[in-house]
């Protein structure tokens, strides 16, 4: 039961996601605009591999928007909808229903990286060349989860806000900025990287970009993979903590509905 | 009547805000724009091999009116809408374009005082020197970009008249912004039909003249602010016009809150 509700979940979420304009920005314009502006600023950086930058900077970009603007809010969205009390108390589970909608989300955004290679393809010319695929097939799964662990985590904090607009906004671009989607961490001032180096994402990208590079060191790479699989793990008992606290408070406050 | 026109101006600025706790509306209008601009800097600096951070900086300071001039005001039809007063204003006999004026007034004062909060962010994290600058002439030059911005999303604001993807809309605008004003990388590297989409948007000639100002470029400083006034007027005129028009349309029609 629980496979058939995740999956009508990931499908009815994709359909409404789609329907809203916002979405299609974040899916389609985002990483087109996104390419662009990347291209134009590496173009002259002397980066040898620039394109990953620039195709996989922008696709990630675009993806973390779609996760921001749609995982995080979605929440908001049942709130408003005067859904969110049949959701949260339905016998198949808040946090399966929560999860159908981030992987239908998460999914759905994936697309957002074959835009932006397109993109690059068709306007500039700049095929992205992958030394490693098969590691890359693994940093891109682990990129997936790391993605959909950090969704879960917002989800659940922007369950007691009714400001979800307001935090979507404000959690964009530090995310972007922390997580080194666009330029290496190793440029963050010193202070900041340790709060980098905690988000599971951070070590997805760098995975990525290694894989693109072509992995000389398979040692490092699966270090990092394991790396990323602790954190996603920590980060995912944290969500789950997260629920259990908001559950209790909720049930006793009720204000599910009144945040 | 004068009053009337602030005291009307000071309720929509209310209106925007006020749902707002002072904490909320800082993060939002301070901490989001300066986050942003460090983002972008960063950016700029990796991309460019740079140090020297200026030409950045007065770019996205610039830009941080984006917040207020283009997602606030150009959303103001469609939250006019969300409150049911759209048809009351459409149909008051009262003056159309003191209406959009005043919807601009406090957007472009908190968008002036954003930039400044920009170029202080910038002279302290970034060691940008402003020290040798004419205060007069940098008020002057940032007062014209900020008319400017306004007039567009006063502009963009009546297409909430006529569509419901304002979100699409204003996203995209902003990072047309980005790509066409020279914010982030110069104009010179766009095509030559780019180039000329950079001439009638607003920023372009204030960044430029700013950075004349700073020693960083060169060219007539005078014609580019009278430049960018008259295209601030043409902005304020066109928003009024097609504000006419799409009245017409929607009295026509009867589509106030439909499409």
């Amino acid at each position: 039961m629980s496979h058939s509700v995740l999956l009508s979940t990931m499908i009815l979420q994709m359909k409404q996601s789609f329907a809203r304009p916002m979405f299609r920005f974040c899916l389609i314009a985002n990483p087109i605009l996104n390419t662009v502006l990347l291209y134009e600023m590496f173009r002259n950086s002397g980066e040898k591999d620039f394109a990953s930058y620039v195709i996989l900077g922008s696709g990630l970009m675009a993806i973390w928007g779609c996760i921001c603007f749609s995982s995080a809010g979605d929440i908001n969205r049942e709130r408003f909808s005067g859904t969110l009390s049949l959701v949260f108390a339905a016998p198949a589970g808040f946090p399966l229903i929560i999860l159908g909608k981030i992987l239908g989300n998460t999914l759905l955004s994936l697309s957002s990286l074959l835009i932006s290679l397109f993109t690059a393809v068709i306007v500039y010319r700049t095929p992205l060349t992958l030394a490693s695929p098969g590691y890359f097939a693994i940093a891109f799964i682990a990129m997936i989860g790391s993605f959909v662990v950090i969704s879960s985590v917002l989800a659940c904090l922007l369950t007691l806000s009714r400001r979800t607009t307001l935090y979507m906004n404000c959690i964009e671009i530090p995310f972007i900025l922390l997580c080194g989607l666009s330029f290496p961490v190793d440029i963050l001032p010193r202070f900041v990287q340790p709060v980098s180096r905690l988000l599971a994402p951070t070590w997805a990208v760098e995975l990525l970009r290694m894989a693109v590079a072509g992995v000389t060191d398979p040692q490092l790479f699966w270090k990092n993979l394991g790396i990323i699989l602790i954190l996603s793990v920590i980060e995912g008992l944290f969500a789950f903590w997260l629920f259990q606290r908001i559950d209790k408070r909720v049930r006793i406050l009720a204000s599910l509905e009144v945040c | 009547m004068i009053r009337r026109f602030f005291e009307q101006a000071w309720l929509y600025h209310k209106g925007r805000a006020a749902a707002f706790k002072l904490s909320e509306f800082l993060c939002f209008d301070a901490g989001y724009p300066v986050i942003t601009l460090i983002f972008y800097c960063l950016l700029a600096s990796y991309c460019f091999q740079t140090t020297n951070l200026t030409h950045w900086v007065i770019g996205n300071a610039f830009l941080m009116c984006t917040n207020t001039c283009i997602f606030g005001l150009g959303s103001i039809f469609n939250g006019e809408r969300y409150n049911g007063r759209l048809r009351s204003i459409i149909a008051s006999p009262c003056n159309k374009l003191a209406l959009i004026l005043a919807n601009g007034v406090f957007p472009a004062l908190f968008a002036a005082i954003s930039v400044i909060g920009g170029f202080l962010v910038g002279a302290l994290i970034f060691h940008v020197d402003f020290s040798g600058v004419n205060p007069a002439l940098m008020a002057l030059t940032i007062l014209c970009a900020m008319l400017a911005a306004t007039g567009l999303g006063l502009l963009l604001a009546v297409f909430g008249l006529i569509s419901d993807s304002m979100h699409l809309i204003l996203n995209c605008m902003s990072y047309v912004l980005m790509i066409f004003t020279g914010a982030e990388f110069p104009v010179s590297q766009l095509p030559l039909p780019g180039q000329w989409i950079s001439q009638i948007l607003p920023l372009t000639r204030s960044i430029k003249a700013m950075n004349i100002l700073l020693g960083n470029a060169s060219g007539d400083y005078l014609s580019l602010i009278l430049c960018e006034l008259f295209t601030a007027a043409c902005y304020f005129l066109s928003a009024w016009a097609l504000l006419r028009l799409a009245e017409q349309a929607c009295r026509k029609n009867g589509t106030f809150d439909l499409f």
